[in-house]
């Protein structure tokens, strides 16, 4: 995930990360730029495996979060079409004439996996750090 | 009751779709629909009003600062305060630990008549062709007459000595009044906010 050195590289990241949340950039690396802000996190999770519309989407979100992040519909929608743009995202199969449904693609499954690995890490550093304490 | 006429009898959903205005157009056309679906979905859900309006204040707010600031519009708006910045710094120098009240009346008056500006653009359109461009000035105009004309009738200023343009509430006001002027003309040079991949 090289993104330049210097003043002006460190710019650019500050200012992608204020921007798009962190996903915009380098869109031909195999995973999008880390860290994901939480909400990318908690919607690329909540889309694993299954399609879900956007009410779905914002209760597994809940769910899986232990009900540290609760998302409105703007937040979500926002995030969505950022993630559409980025290539983690797409709209799903599934035909429901009121709702819109979601998928994961293969940039948003190894991005997800790629996050993951990376907080497990911070977890096991930061455990470390407690156990010593 | 089935869900069409409930929402339709829903007081909140009228004021969520109101809402939903705010937002750039190209956004809400996209997703207006599934938007007002999600709210009836977590207002069935949630039993209190009170849980629910704060959910959805936090989330608008969040988001319409986003979209706001990632737009050309928001750039200009961050770069008058950069300016409004600047001019604060070059009289802490200048003029001592104070760079002056009537800058700071300006500025506390200048802030929400941009907000003013925006809302109300947002909300009621922009204005279209000259006529309607002269109807709004003209609008910013009387309201400036106005004020001053009532700060004088209900006797702002007893001494009568004073200058008007060194009274505080008319400072404020006086920068309310540029800051939606200059809203206003940032509107047509830069346009609204046009969707939310620019956020």
């Amino acid at each position: 995930m090289e993104r330049g050195g210097g003043p002006a590289g460190v710019s650019v990241i500050a200012l992608d990360y204020i921007r798009y949340g962190y996903i915009m950039g380098d869109m031909n690396k195999p995973t999008a730029p880390l860290p994901l802000t939480p909400a990318v996190f908690h919607i690329l999770l909540a889309l694993f495996g299954k399609e879900r519309h956007g009410y779905d989407i914002m209760q597994q979100v809940k769910a899986d979060s232990g009900d540290a992040v609760k998302m409105g519909p703007g937040t979500l929608y926002g995030s969505l079409d950022r993630m559409i743009e980025a290539g983690l995202v797409a709209q799903g199969d599934t035909q429901d004439p009121r709702r819109i449904y979601y998928r994961l693609t293969a940039l948003g499954r190894s991005t997800l996996r790629a996050e993951t690995e990376r907080l497990s890490r911070v977890a096991l550093v930061a455990r470390r750090q407690l156990g010593s304490a | 009751m089935t869900r069409s006429v409930r929402q339709k009898e829903s007081r909140s959903l009228r004021l969520y779709a109101w809402l939903l205005d705010l937002y750039p157009p190209a956004f809400v056309q996209r997703h207006r629909a599934e938007m007002l679906q999600n709210f009836a979905d977590l207002e069935d859900a949630e039993p209190s009003k009170a849980k629910l309006w704060l959910l959805i204040g936090k989330d608008l707010t969040m988001s319409l600062i986003l979209q706001f600031f990632g737009s050309r519009l928001g750039r200009y708006v961050i770069s008058v305060l950069v300016a409004w910045l600047l001019i604060f710094t070059v009289g802490y120098f200048r003029r001592d630990s104070t760079p002056g009240y009537p800058l700071l009346h300006v500025f506390g008056g200048f802030l929400p008549g941009m907000l003013a500006m925006y809302i109300a653009t947002r909300l009621l359109g922009m204005p279209q062709n000259k006529s309607q461009i002269i109807y709004v000035i003209g609008i910013l105009g009387a309201v400036a007459g106005f004020a001053w004309i009532l700060l004088f009738l209900i006797g702002y200023f007893p001494g009568g000595g004073t200058p008007a343009v060194r009274n505080p509430a008319l400072q404020v006001f006086g920068g309310f009044l540029i800051g939606m002027l200059s809203m206003f003309i940032a509107t047509h040079v830069y346009g609204m906010p046009q969707n939310s991949s620019q956020a």
